[in-house]
């Protein structure tokens, strides 16, 4: 991950249609079909995890049960609601944030049997940081349509795996407004992305 | 006063693809998810969105091996969803707790209003109510094998301040609350059940649905020393606004 060879840009958008067909057919229950298919989307997976967890033994821990859980319930997959790349992800995000909140309480209580007031804010989130690990992502471009306040709760709410309750918390705003900001935010995106699946 | 909130519930589809919401309103959102393919539309729109934060990177390849062989040990579920959870919407979580059976059990308080709690040792008190666990919740059934399996976990029972008598199920930071005989709330009151942590800070878990006295909720992934039941406004509250009815810790 702090590799200093820059690695081309990963293609995030190509047309996935053979993924998607090999996930779909993992469902019949062999396993070994699984195995193109982890190939494919492991590193999605590992990805994403790494973008929440920011620390490599943990992404690839929780990467694992990802993948585990992706040939488990494979005959979920629709490829009509989303590619394989947006499924995994998906799992892979919900997986990494639910890991980042239970480290958060586990933290939280020892902090207070400790007793002591060193609190480090463990998911403090560094623009630097933030810049690097978009790097090749396909929503580089398009964060610029934001607007600043937009920009800095999305990536809040991304990177530091916060519900928008606590990203309004951390940065002294309103409810609603942190709310309206990550909505429009991601409408935003959604126009520049060109997503559309009316 | 679901059409009320409905447009609220629709603003929170972007928090959701980004995880960003609470139980509750994660709740609040697969249930509209359910109803409205217009909004299961609209998520996978969002999805895709934050599918395009993910920055693809090579795993180590240690764990290729690992993960090739569990998948060829481990069965698959079928494709249909289980009543009442938006799966195919949602990924379940049911894989989650799959490796090694979490021994940590955090119930180190017992809340002073919990007086007359009986704890129950698992697993022998448990397994023998497995069978009828299952019948009653064919539709939690994955988790609740999956939490009367855990050696740890650990069930409670009290009775209720103004009648009833209510238990919870603990394994690891996973709950089942069941109160029954319970009067009603009132017309433009609810029950509500909240998850507290050692400090005392309550999450909600979720508004209940009495069914002739009898309300039943499973709340997964939550940690939390105890949990409270109290009488809120209609509709639930943000944060408990009356004094608990019952406190469940062990």
């Amino acid at each position: 991950m702090r590799q200093t060879v820059r690695v081309p840009p990963p293609v995030t958008t190509n047309p996935s249609g053979a993924v998607d067909a090999a996930l779909a057919a993992c469902a019949d229950g062999d396993p070994a079909s699984f195995t193109p298919v982890y190939d494919a989307l492991a590193p999605v997976a590992y990805g994403t995890c790494l973008g929440v967890l920011r620390d490599a033994d943990h992404a690839a821990e929780v990467m694992q049960e990802v993948m585990v859980e992706v040939w488990q319930t494979a005959a979920r997959f629709d490829a009509a609601r989303g590619s394989a790349r947006t499924y995994v992800a998906t799992l892979a995000r919900r997986r990494a944030v639910d890991r980042v909140r239970a480290e958060q309480a586990r933290r939280d209580r020892d902090q207070r049997d400790l007793d002591t007031n060193l609190a480090t804010a463990p998911r403090d989130i560094v623009a630097d940081d933030v810049e690097r690990m978009l790097e090749g992502a396909a929503v580089r471009r398009c964060l610029g349509s934001l607007t600043d306040t937009q920009r800095e709760a999305v990536v809040e709410a991304y990177y530091g795996g916060y519900t928008y309750r606590e990203v309004a918390d951390r940065l002294d705003a309103a409810l609603p407004t942190v709310k309206s900001r990550i909505r429009d935010g991601l409408i935003r995106l959604r126009e520049c992305l060109g997503v559309n699946r009316g | 006063m679901a059409d009320d909130i409905r447009p609220d519930v629709r603003d929170l589809l972007p928090a959701y693809a980004l995880d960003a919401v609470d139980d509750l309103e994660r709740r609040a959102v697969e249930r509209l998810l359910e109803s409205d393919p217009d909004a299961r539309r609209e998520l996978d729109e969002f999805r895709d969105v934050v599918a395009a934060f993910a920055v693809e990177q090579a795993p180590p390849a240690s764990v290729r091996d690992s993960v090739l062989a569990r998948v060829a040990d481990t069965p698959q579920v079928s494709a249909t969803p289980r009543a009442g959870s938006a799966s195919g919407v949602t990924p379940l979580r049911a894989a989650q707790h799959s490796a090694g059976g979490r021994a940590r059990v955090r119930w180190g308080l017992v809340a002073a209003a919990a007086a007359a709690v009986v704890a129950v040792g698992v697993p022998t008190t448990v397994a023998v109510r497995a069978t009828q666990e299952q019948q009653r919740l064919e539709a939690q059934a994955d988790t609740v094998d999956r939490m009367l399996a855990d050696p740890s976990a650990t069930i409670v029972r009290s009775d209720v301040t103004g009648g009833g008598e209510a238990s919870v199920l603990v394994a690891g930071d996973d709950f089942l609350f069941r109160a029954s005989d319970l009067p009603d709330a009132g017309d433009d009151s609810d029950y509500q059940l909240w998850v507290v942590d050692a400090e005392g800070a309550a999450t909600s878990a979720g508004v209940l649905s009495a069914d002739g006295g009898s309300v039943e909720q499973l709340v997964e992934d939550v940690p939390g020393t105890a949990v409270a039941m109290t009488v809120e406004p209609e509709g639930g509250s943000q944060q408990p606004t009356t004094e608990p009815i019952v406190v469940l810790g062990a």
